[in-house]
């Protein structure tokens, strides 16, 4: 019983003991984690190790190794063994294993016995073991042991292994798996065609007299050869019966291999979608990209248009395949295809963590709400801004979690509002609205170490620099005493045409009305602190 | 029926925002449509819209395009429906003002040569102001609170004949300092359509015609009307002594 009592307090230990998860955690993260940093260096890592070793073996063939090769080999077979031993230990955690059995019988007050618990962790084990991946694994250790060096053509295993750390591959496995029944079916029609082709030409020619049909394996092999179309010619029918075998052979065969072809064809045909995305997974991985745009339509073109040029990181996501070509080829952004309501889609972008802002765009409230809402749901710290089509759709994008809202045709009808009725001041706020004059409303950041801080309005000469104050946007927290007139901006202040005795403070917001360039030069100027 | 100098073509989404957005400043608008589902919904909200057969240059001379209609909103939902609108209307009358829609910068510029007065591309504001949003959001918060909120109004102001501003250099004005009021630029119709903005170093003489843009709470800029309109106001450089 103390020896039971004994694991037990082992295994509290373990499960309390932090160290013990980070070491774990930082291994999972080296071996299995595609998300972890490290993960890409390891494959190659390990990619170059097998390379090596395989090299090695058919070096090996025609020469000596030599010390410096037998001291690379089994460098190389002791990490295989450590990082299987590793993925055997990082597969499941047993100590919880027990813990749970321990803790079940607690409960229900009955004795606690050991062994079966024991056997029941066991049992994690060897599930393991008994992975593909794993034995796989085994294989290209195993020959290494001098016993068992018959098994040296197991290392070419080794080459197996590669699945493990390359993605490729892996996906190719993946989706020819995806195709298994069709494979099944064509290898039992390829089966059945073989063997009976194999009998025919075996009962017409093996007893024939300059026959080069021997055995039934010539037989098997001379079907093979001929239906896949190779037909190298070591095996020809002398018979005429022989000769109407092969001609059928032949056609069938010829179905055979296109229906082979059609499988893997259609199997790429509709996984590819899949496969580029996960390729633009891996890259949003890389880049850090913390914007999603969900449609691109003009809204989102444009939006995508300006982000890119002020280098700003984001992808796209657009269920129009045309649309998702045009933003990858011609603008050279970042896109997949899919629907915004895909939630999975959405989470394996990142939206749950990784992303920061998610523009919804689409041209379909619908869509745009139900966006809004899944990733509100699932990040609340997101910033979510939408697009509103309908002016009654406002209130509910704000109440499914959208932090800011755009609604084209409002802002076309106030514009066009404007012009009907004063056609000048609309130019203005027209160039002001759309970014395309050069004049504009910029914003200066008034830093805490800047020479502006604590100096009144008069004091800086904008007319020289041909500039406007148009106001100042201030925390509304800030301890300066507020003696002029302000507007309540959601937590600031905004001080609209400030005056000449408007004294500066530390984070002010100063609003500025200019040509862009007059604001370039006043904020270098500002930052060399030359005012 | 009335002859309003204002007519919306299209009762989508856009015609009615547009024409609510008129109302509120207390423009009269008559919406047409050749889809008589879209009117009958219009007429059960109590807006005024008819439907009419935009092909037929008749019945748009019947309505008073080339008459009495001073302006025309072209918002079809479809370009070839603005764009046939549009070069119907510049026929039938050359001075009038034909503003439309559009999805992208290349029908904007098939508008323009078919005639419009002005383009406005609903989609590519809605991109700018997205991206200003991620860019500079107090910014955005600000122009979003003045621009389009009730606090601060933009206004047009026209120097009338024998004005005492007539003469002054625009930056002798300093409205700054008299009005809670910032002037934007002047537009000199002598000179063009061009806004001519008043920091841009170049002093410009006021004469009459030409007209101010100024923005400021909306209270101030009655005041400024007012004493624009009695003539009250005057440059401060002329003024040597009080």
């Amino acid at each position: 019983m103390s020896f039971s009592r004994r694991v037990i307090k082992q295994c509290y230990a373990m499960q309390g003991s932090s160290r013990y998860t980070n070491v774990k955690q930082a291994v999972y993260n080296l071996l299995e984690n595609p998300q972890a940093p490290i993960r890409p260096y390891f494959d190659i890592f390990m990619i170059l190790l097998v390379l090596t070793t395989v090299w090695l073996l058919i070096y090996e063939v025609k020469n000596d190794l030599g010390v410096v090769g037998d001291l690379v080999e089994m460098v190389a077979v002791g990490i295989f063994i450590i990082e299987y031993l590793l993925r055997f230990w990082i597969f499941n955690d047993s100590h919880k294993v027990i813990l749970e059995r321990y803790e079940r019988a607690e409960f229900i007050n009955e004795s606690f016995d050991l062994w079966p618990a024991l056997w029941h962790a066991l049992l994690g084990k060897l599930k393991y073991v008994i992975r593909p991946l794993a034995i796989i694994d085994l294989l290209a250790i195993i020959p290494s042991y001098r016993p068992l060096r018959f098994l040296r053509i197991f290392l070419l295993f080794r080459l197996f292994k590669l699945f493990r750390y390359t993605r490729s591959i892996s996906e190719f496995v993946k989706v020819l798996s995806e195709k298994r029944i069709e494979l099944v079916t064509l290898f039992i029609f390829m089966a059945f065609i073989t063997f009976t082709a194999a009998t025919a030409i075996f009962f017409f020619e093996a007893d024939q007299q300059d026959s080069q049909i021997t055995g039934f394996f010539d037989s098997v092999y001379w079907a093979l050869v001929t239906m896949s179309t190779v037909g190298y010619g070591d095996i020809t029918p002398n018979t005429t019966e022989g000769r109407v075998i092969t001609l059928v052979l032949i056609i069938a065969g010829l179905g055979v291999i296109s229906f082979f072809t059609s499988i893997i064809v259609s199997a790429f045909g509709e996984k590819i979608h899949e496969i580029r995305a996960h390729r633009i997974y891996s890259e949003i991985e890389r880049k850090r990209i913390d914007t999603l745009i969900c449609g691109y339509g003009r809204v989102g073109q444009v939006v995508a248009e300006r982000m890119a040029v002020d280098r700003r990181s984001f992808v796209v996501v657009d269920p129009v395949e045309e649309n998702v070509r045009v933003a990858k080829k011609k603008q050279g952004h970042l896109a997949v295809v899919g629907d915004g309501e895909d939630t999975e889609l959405l989470l394996s972008l990142g939206i749950d963590k990784r992303i920061q802002r998610l523009l919804c765009l689409t041209g379909d409230d619908v869509v745009n709400v139900y966006i809004t809402l899944t990733a509100r749901q699932v990040n609340p710290d997101i910033e979510i801004i939408s697009r509103a089509n309908h002016r009654e759709n406002v209130s509910k994008l704000y109440r499914a979690g959208a932090s800011y809202c755009v609604t084209p045709y409002e802002v076309f009808g106030l514009i066009a509002a404007e012009y009907a009725g004063q056609p000048v001041a609309f130019e203005a706020v027209y160039g002001l609205l759309t970014g395309q004059s050069h004049e504009g409303i910029e914003a200066v950041r008034i830093k805490g170490e800047s020479v502006l801080v604590g100096r009144s309005l008069e004091s800086i000469d904008f007319t020289r620099r041909k500039l406007t104050p148009f106001g100042v946007i201030r925390e509304k927290d800030s301890e300066a005493k507020v003696e002029h007139a302000n507007y309540d901006l959601q937590g600031r202040r905004f001080f609209f045409n400030p005056g000449k005795s408007f004294i500066l403070e530390k984070d002010d917001l100063l609003v500025l009305l200019g040509h862009e360039y007059s604001v370039v030069h006043f904020r270098d100027c500002l930052e060399r602190g030359t005012l | 029926m009335s002859r309003l100098d204002t007519l919306i073509f299209g009762c989508g989404a856009l015609g009615q925002e547009v024409a609510m957005q008129l109302a509120e400043r207390g423009i009269e608008v008559y919406l047409y449509s050749n889809d008589l589902d879209e009117v009958g919904a219009l007429l059960a909200k109590g807006m005024q819209a008819a439907v009419v057969d935009f092909k037929n240059d008749d019945k748009l001379r019947e309505i008073g395009i080339g008459r009495w209609v001073k302006r025309i909103f072209c918002l079809f939902s479809d370009e070839p429906s603005n764009l046939f609108l549009t070069l119907s209307a510049r026929a039938l009358d050359a001075d009038l003002k034909i503003i439309g829609v559009c999805e992208s910068a290349a029908s904007g510029q098939r508008l323009m040569a078919a005639g419009a007065t002005k383009v406005i591309d609903p989609y590519e504001i809605s991109g700018h102001r997205v991206h200003e949003r991620i860019a500079r959001p107090y910014l955005v918060e600000m122009l979003e609170s003045s621009l389009f909120g009730k606090h601060i109004d933009i206004a047009e102001i026209e120097i009338p004949d024998h004005s005492r501003l007539n003469g002054a250099m625009l930056n002798d004005l300093d409205l700054g300092s008299r009005f809670n009021l910032i002037i934007i630029g002047v537009v000199d119709l002598e000179l063009g359509r061009e806004l001519i903005f008043a920091n841009s170093g170049i002093s410009h003489r006021l004469d009459e015609g030409d007209i101010l843009v100024v923005i400021g709470p909306e209270e101030e800029i009655s005041r400024l009307k007012q004493a624009v309109a009695e003539n009250s106001l005057e440059p401060t450089t002329d003024t040597g002594d009080p």
